[in-house]
């Protein structure tokens, strides 16, 4: 997987690169916009980590610029700035997800995967299968083995997208922005209640558990 | 020089204005008074010149140049007389009351002449008065003059042309007076706004513009201007506010963070300890101070913006639906009997997200401090007056009356909840974003003591009905 990594702050660039590095990603570093626009556009990348604020051209123009040109490399920004309006102008501009300064390097390091992994979803799927867990999309139906899982809406989105993510870590602000769609952090831990609620569906009285806690960063669906 | 402050305002040059108009208008109306007048007074003179000449040349007519002569004598000596003047065939006078003729040269027919007579008055002097005559050739060659003293009416006019002059003159002195009395009103209105201004320029963010509870539009200005004061000694108060609590609040993880750091330093150094946990807790030190200071920064820019975002229409039922169903499994997780009581199809305005965030606030805060076996209820319904209520009641020991209103300030704890994880913003937080929809936040004790405990806290964030 090779990663470039738009950041005009050298020593945060440094961390991110080291940090991903150790994580099996090939990074490239580019200093400010005009260069990190021209290293994108040679197209070799799998994810495009690009700072909202640069000199010479901000993270906002690079990005519209690449999606101009029809380059649909996934898009993680990076911002300062957590206001609503300045994640949806990020998104708007084409970003595929966004992650507010500072944060966990797990958070990223999950963000980072997720996208990397979208690629590979091309047509759309009817059914997921992880392991012996299957799910209907359209009868909205949940499998495991023979045994049908009954799960409520909300229940079957988190499963829904632990699955299009399985085998990828996913932290718990990703499954309150994706599954809940809110954008903050709550104070107590209500996401770990309903993991735990679904956990209890899909696993008890099953000898493999599917849905693993990774310390520090979140949650796991393992095959 | 510089003219007296009084000549200088507004309303005294407004008046100067005014009294250029009036005395151009005044002017106009003078020249046209006097234009009407004078003319008048010359037509009717001259109307009873023509009437005069053509009696007597009906005398003359029927009696020739003596009958004509002797007329003249009897006219001339009548009460209120013509002046005559008559010559023969050769430019002789014959007989008249006048010296010789004004007119120089006469042209055929009638000759129309303006002159003046010399009077004696009463003290003897020679006056000089107006006079008008014609002069005209009779049939028998003899040319007859008939003229009359115009000097009386003339001086009715000038009398009348005085008078306006005498008052365009006291209603420009009455003007300027009057100006200036309004002027130095004003100023004085003013005075108290301005000094007001000046004071608060000097630093002094206390100082008010006197209302004189008139209700004019000096007070409507007035009363502007307070409310603008009093909000913007709320912000700075609120900024110093936060520029105290942050040091407060950050000071301490702070501390705590480098001390960790240092130990974990010393002990890396001395080649024993493991530095992991040091990490570990230092990494939670400094989440925290992170969120305080997001906390803070949410705080003031919903106070800078004073207005809420993007606020859009939507159903509140549904939105706290959504927020209940998020939160309900924890509280049975909790062991908290949570209920949520939603009226259906309302309307509010608001910026759904930092709406969203305020609300969970609330529940937080109530499942922090509410003990298991305890209750959480979350409300939403319309209140008579039209505004929406969002409210969430616990069983938990609640907040004593004395404090409601200092924990929603910023960064206020209670002293028995220190011990609960939390940046203490969070009330803060939801009492700025209910302000930035015009809307407010209130505390009250919940329903009483509920199984040992209570008597719990009903906290309400109200928005302002939907038009």
């Amino acid at each position: 997987m090779r990663i470039l990594i738009i950041e005009d702050d050298v020593e945060a660039a440094e961390a991110m690169v080291r940090g991903l590095s150790d994580n099996g990603y090939d990074c490239t570093h580019a200093a400010d916009g005009e260069l990190g626009l021209a290293a994108a556009q040679k197209r070799d990348f799998d994810v495009l980590i690009v700072d909202r604020m640069m000199p010479k051209l901000n993270g906002v123009q690079v990005v519209e610029t690449l999606r101009r040109e029809g380059d649909a490399t996934p898009v993680l920004f990076l911002s300062a700035m957590g206001e609503v309006g300045d994640r949806v102008d990020g998104l708007k501009a084409g970003a595929d997800d966004y992650l507010v300064k500072p944060y966990a390097f797990a958070e990223l390091i999950a963000r980072v995967e997720a996208l990397s992994r979208r690629r590979e979803t091309g047509a759309v799927a009817t059914t997921l299968k992880v392991g012996d867990l299957e799910m209907n999309l359209i009868a909205r139906t949940v499998h495991r083995g023979e045994t049908e899982i009954d799960l409520q809406p909300r229940e079957f989105q988190l499963l829904e997208f632990m699955m299009r993510h399985a085998g990828q870590s996913v932290t718990r602000t990703m499954l309150l922005e994706k599954v809940w769609e809110y954008h903050f952090d709550p104070q107590t831990n209500v996401i770990d209640v309903h993991i735990s609620r679904l956990r209890s569906k899909i696993d008890k009285g099953f000898e493999r558990q599917m849905l693993q806690t990774v310390r520090g960063a979140g949650y796991r669906l393992d095959p | 020089m510089r003219l007296p402050r009084i000549f200088r305002t507004t309303t005294f040059r407004m008046t100067l204005l005014f009294l250029a108009v009036f005395a151009m208008s005044a002017a106009a109306f003078l020249f046209y008074a006097w234009f009407a007048t004078a003319g008048e007074v010359t037509r009717r003179a001259d109307a009873e010149i023509t009437r005069e000449m053509n009696s007597l040349e009906a005398v003359y007519r029927r009696g020739g140049a003596d009958a004509l002569n002797q007329a003249l004598i009897e006219r001339a000596s009548g009460e209120r007389p013509f002046l005559y003047l008559l010559l023969d065939k050769d430019g002789k006078r014959m007989t008249g009351s006048i010296a010789e003729s004004p007119v120089d040269v006469p042209g055929p027919g009638e000759t129309w002449a303006s002159f003046s007579v010399t009077d004696i008055d009463m003290d003897g002097g020679e006056v000089k008065r107006p006079a008008r005559g014609v002069q005209e050739q009779l049939e028998g060659g003899e040319t007859l003059f008939v003229g009359a003293d115009v000097g009386e009416s003339r001086g009715f006019v000038s009398g009348i042309v005085n008078a306006l002059w005498g008052a365009g003159a006291l209603v420009i002195l009455l003007g300027l007076a009057g100006g200036a009395i309004v002027s130095r009103n004003v100023s004085r209105q003013m005075a108290g706004l301005t000094d007001t201004v000046a004071a608060v320029r000097g630093g002094d963010l206390k100082a008010r513009a006197r209302i004189r509870g008139v209700q004019d539009e000096y007070d409507e200005l007035a009363e502007g201007l307070n409310e603008m004061l009093d909000r913007l000694e709320r912000s700075m108060g609120g900024l110093r506010h936060a520029g105290d609590a942050i040091a407060h609040d950050l000071r301490s993880p702070l501390t705590r963070l480098r001390a960790r750091m240092e130990a974990a330093l010393i002990e890396v150094e001395a080649g024993k300890g493991d530095p992991k946990q040091a990490l570990v807790q230092a990494l939670d030190d400094a989440d925290g101070v992170l969120s305080t200071f997001n906390a803070v920064l949410a705080i003031a820019r919903l106070q800078a913006a004073g207005q809420a975002p993007d606020q859009t229409h939507f159903d509140p039922g549904q939105l706290a639906a959504d927020i209940a169903e998020l939160y309900e499994p924890l509280c049975e997780d909790k062991g908290l009997d949570f209920k949520a009581e939603l009226t259906p199809q309302l309307t509010v305005k608001a910026a759904r997200p930092i709406l969203t965030q305020a609300l969970t606030n609330i529940i937080d805060n109530a499942i922090k401090y509410t003990p298991p076996g305890g209750a959480v209820m979350l409300r939403v319904r319309r209140r008579s007056s039209g505004e929406i209520e969002f409210s969430v009641t616990d069983t938990g020991p609640g907040v004593p009356e004395e404090h409601r209103a200092r924990v929603v300030q910023r960064f206020v704890r209670l002293e028995n909840s220190r011990s609960e994880p939390g940046s203490g913003l969070g009330l803060s937080l939801v009492a700025a974003v209910a302000e930035a929809h015009g809307g407010r936040l209130e505390l009250d004790e919940g329903p009483g003591a509920y199984k040992g405990s209570g008597p719990g806290l009903r906290v309400a964030l109200v928005l302002p009905r939907v038009e």
